[in-house]
């Protein structure tokens, strides 16, 4: 961290009028470069990080051979199910940010973050940065585990869907990094006001488990009754898992999927705006304090 | 002044000790673990709002988690098919699962955690000194108390599901299944202790860690659902070479369903498989104690 | 009859580039490339009972690896040691219940419990008499001067307040073998001062055998007699504090006060000029060649004022250090040498 930071400022210092995107250009580099030095231990976690899913599909097995291996449960046979459980692991791997808000937090905390209100950076987007290229070495090297796993499991789908809704697809994946990213940095920018965040992110974490879809198709809690569906439809958690993953199994489709798309937009913008209000806030009080 | 083993004499009888030795004793070990909680619980409710907040959070998770099997028993009536794990037979499955991780999440967890990073500071140095067992030193001095809020919903949850269950058990049902809990206990804590003391070799190691967690959470489901061509092997590999799937299953079974004659033989290996964990385990950590190299701070 | 005997004792280690990670460590199962380092080649050394014996030497020359072996912490290469006729590190109870290690920069007690709390805890592990472990305690609390603060959590206390508390636990179960590694790294003066006489008084009490190692010579003027340097692994020196000067020191100090301010030029042929100030200057001249130079500056010049001394400690030992590497770079030359042996897991 405070290395890129330092040698940023470094060049940043040599050629002043240099252009700014060269600037994000070169932290995107110099992440990408710290990243990959791991990429062997890389590899082998996210292998190992299918091996609970495998539990869950033999759970899935027993319980399906219970109902009557034809039957369907929510609207899922067998298969679609354990598809679904695979493509949760996909919208995790975009939505999730681990540690993000922790690190956030911390740096309000030991008053690293003064270096951000002097210097020409802005937190926020240099985090985002960071982020991006942490994702995009993941995807590199944990393309190959992805496509062992997926490949292993082919027939579990039923094959690839149209070019509409892969599109969809795509874009939900895409906006599933934005909701998850600005959401959790406005968490970690709470800092400024409680010094202590971790039971926060407790919370956080234990909601988006349950009710972004991780654990289970959403729609199973159509069934229950009560207000539990119609809570989890309108807190913007779905976005995180379920909602990609449906979007690809098909079970959302035509005018459901336009205004699926339409919802998760605007809590992207929703997030980039409480963020950003978030941090001015943050910064004001914390200039007000004096540091 | 220090106590000196008849054994001990004849060896060392160059040397005469300048005190009269003590008569020979040696540390009551029930004594020194009832400090260690006394210590421990002391340092808890120095810091007692965070206390509460494990408690309360730990609690919460037990509580989704519940949620989420409720809502799989909405759309089926057992796990696998006429395998007898039907809603309140799973439950009680499922109280077995909390009532040894939570044992071992307060008397182990922190202390093997804690035992690797000794190992690679050299911070073990203290505990080769004191003349009391090593592995139990490092294994139990430190208790996490808030572990236990979860050992108190398992056995709510355990008593709401045994009532329901069609056949209550029997005495000697009752009898032996706290037994067989800690073998349970005894199997997680033997491959917990192990994982920590290849710190010596191999140094601190986060991915040993989520190897622990992703072996053990195998052992959270009944085993007749690892079937088929993979799950097969992985029931017999998970028995018989790393027993996890002993731990909660035999205790379980012998709870919520009636005895069943090929039970037997499971509940016998169970034993043994104890036994042999700690045996091994024990192994490990002595031979692990003989690599110590005390890195200097 | 020696309470320490030390006989040949060897400890090197082998270190590679340990990485982490478990993918790096399955590599390291099939590849590795060490490289071995000596923390102490082969030492003999025999202390009597009641002794406070001084290990000096610089940073990484085996004091605490010496100090570690005694203790049974870690197991030598060759050679052996025993202590009131243990192995040490057989690590038997019995062994363990006679001595104490203390280590001013690693602690023992809970950080976030009075430290009464681990007292206690140590009491039941040294099985110490109810009645026994109260007289020794306050006996310990009154001498290091701590009854206020027993209660308060060992992480609210100062540094020097913190190894009192250290050399109390230590302490309570009257050991008679006590090892004190660098006991006052990091205190100021004052609290300095404070354990180097409680360690004094105490060790003449209790006629306990007590080796230490200190980078301060205040603490081991003002508490041994004997000192034993170990430099390289090695011991280079092992007798009495003023016998360090004679042995490695060739040299004294010759400080001249001229009348007025001037002072003659041509002083260094008498030896190597230190210092010129004013009317003073220091020279250092050959131990052999003092009276000889004397007479001939005498003979020369005016003279107010003259002294001879010996050279400060500090110097001297640092002194003895680099001759003892010198000595050891011709003799030793399989020290540090990076040796691959690929596929030897």
């Amino acid at each position: 961290m405070a290395d890129f930071h330092s040698s940023m400022h470094g060049s940043a210092a040599a050629l002043p009028r240099r252009n700014p995107l060269h600037t994000w250009w070169t932290i995107l580099r110099i992440s990408i470069e710290e990243r990959l030095i791991y990429r062997g231990d890389f590899a082998l976690g996210t292998l190992m990080r299918f091996l609970p899913l495998l539990t869950q599909i033999f759970l899935w097995a027993a319980i399906y051979q219970a109902v009557h291996p034809r039957e369907t449960i929510a609207g899922y046979s067998y298969h679609e199910m354990v598809a679904y459980y695979l493509l949760t692991q996909i919208s995790r791997a975009f939505s999730s940010m681990p540690n993000l808000a922790s690190q956030i937090a911390l740096q309000i905390r030991n008053g690293e973050i003064k270096k951000y209100l002097i210097q020409p950076v802005d937190l926020i987007g240099f985090m985002f940065l960071m982020r991006v290229a942490h994702k995009l070495v993941y995807y590199v090297v944990a393309f190959a585990p992805f496509a062992l796993v997926f490949f292993l499991c082919r027939d579990f789908f039923s094959g690839w869907p149209d070019a509409t809704t892969m599109a969809a697809y795509l874009a939900s994946l895409v906006m599933a990094f934005l909701i998850g990213y600005f959401l959790e940095a406005t968490l970690g920018l709470v800092g400024f006001w409680f010094l202590e965040v971790s039971s926060l992110l407790f919370i956080y974490m234990l909601f988006t488990f349950f009710f972004s879809g991780h654990m289970f198709p959403l729609d199973m809690l159509e069934e229950l009754g009560g207000p539990w569906a119609t809570i989890v439809r309108v807190i913007p958690l779905q976005y995180l898992a379920y909602f990609p993953a449906a979007v690809f199994l098909g079970k959302i489709q035509g005018a459901d999927l336009a205004w699926g798309l339409a919802m998760q937009l605007f809590w992207v913008l929703f997030f980039i705006g409480l963020c950003r209000l978030t941090y001015y806030l943050g910064v004001r009080r914390y200039s007000g304090y004096g540091g | 002044m220090g106590a000196k083993p008849q054994a001990m004499i004849d060896q060392n009888r160059q040397h005469e000790p300048e005190t009269v030795p003590a008569p020979a004793v040696h540390p009551s070990y029930l004594r020194v673990f009832m400090t260690f909680a006394h210590n421990s619980l002391v340092r808890d409710m120095t810091f007692r709002s965070n206390f509460l907040i494990e408690c309360v959070t730990s609690l919460s998770w037990m509580g989704l988690n519940l949620g989420y099997y409720l809502l799989i028993f909405r759309f089926t009536d057992s796990i696998g098919e006429e395998s007898g794990w039907g809603e309140f037979q799973y439950f009680v499955f499922l109280a077995t699962t909390l009532f040894v991780n939570s044992i071992v999440q307060a008397l182990f967890m922190p202390n093997c955690e804690e035992f690797s990073e000794l190992i690679r500071t050299g911070g073990l140095d203290f505990a080769l000194l004191k003349p009391i067992d090593t592995q139990f030193l490092v294994s139990l001095h430190k208790i996490n108390w808030s572990a236990l809020a979860n050992f108190f919903f398992a056995l709510g949850l355990l008593g709401y599901s045994v009532v329901r269950l069609p056949e209550l058990p029997g005495v000697a049902q009752v009898l032996l299944y706290p037994g067989y809990v800690a073998c349970g206990v005894a199997i997680m804590y033997s491959l917990m202790i192990t994982l920590a003391a290849t710190s010596v070799w191999l140094g601190r190691n986060q991915s040993l860690y989520n190897f622990w967690f992703y072996i053990t959470n195998f052992s959270r489901y009944p085993m007749e659902i690892y079937r088929g061509p993979i799950g097969g092997p992985l029931q017999w590999v998970f028995t018989f070479i790393v027993p996890v799937l002993i731990v909660v299953n035999v205790p379980a079974r012998l709870m919520a369903k009636p005895l069943e004659a090929q039970s037997w033989p499971l509940a016998v290996f169970g034993l043994a498989a104890a036994a042999g964990s700690l045996w091994f385990s024990r192994w490990i950590f002595t031979t692990a104690m003989g690599s110590y190299r005390s890195a200097s701070s | 009859m020696a309470i320490i005997e030390i006989e040949g004792l060897a400890k090197s280690y082998r270190i590679y580039q340990k990485q982490e990670g478990l993918l790096a460590a399955v590599r390291g199962l099939f590849h590795r490339s060490y490289r071995d380092v000596q923390a102490l080649r082969g030492i003999d050394l025999s202390v009597e009972s009641g002794e406070f014996v001084a290990f000096l030497g610089p940073n990484g020359a085996g004091k605490t690896t010496t100090l570690k072996l005694l203790s049974g912490v870690i197991t030598p290469t060759s050679g052996t040691a025993r202590v009131m006729g243990h192995l040490p590190w057989r690590r038997e109870n019995a062994y363990r219940r006679r001595f104490a290690l203390v280590m001013g920069q690693k602690n023992q007690l809970w950080w976030d419990l009075p430290a009464q709390e681990s007292f206690r805890l140590h009491q039941q592990i040294y099985c110490i008499e109810p009645a026994e472990f109260d007289r020794r305690r306050d006996e310990l609390v009154d001498l290091l001067g701590v009854q206020t603060l027993l209660r308060q959590p060992v992480r609210e206390l100062s540094l020097g307040e913190r190894m009192k508390m250290e050399l109390i636990a230590a302490l309570l179960h009257s050991p008679e073998v006590l090892f004190l590694d660098e006991p006052t790294i990091g205190l100021d003066v004052i609290a300095q001062h404070n354990i180097q006489s409680f360690l004094r008084h105490y060790q003449q009490v209790r006629k306990m055998t007590v080796l230490l190692t200190s980078h301060y010579m205040k603490d081991v003027a003002a508490l041994c007699r004997r000192v034993v340097i170990i430099a390289h692994g090695r011991i280079i020196y092992d007798g009495s504090l003023s016998g360090i000067v004679d042995r490695f020191s060739g040299h004294k100090i010759i400080t001249l006060i001229f009348p007025g301010n001037t002072v003659p030029h041509g002083l260094g042929q008498f030896g190597e000029v230190l210092e010129e100030q004013g009317p003073k200057v220091k020279l250092r001249v050959d131990r052999g060649g003092i009276a000889q130079a004397l007479s001939a500056i005498l003979d020369r010049h005016t003279i107010e004022d003259v002294s001879v001394e010996d050279p400060p400690l500090e110097e001297v030992i640092a002194e003895a250090f680099s001759i003892a590497a010198e000595d050891l770079s011709d003799g030793a030359p399989e020290d540090d040498v990076p040796s691959p042996l690929a596929g030897q897991g």
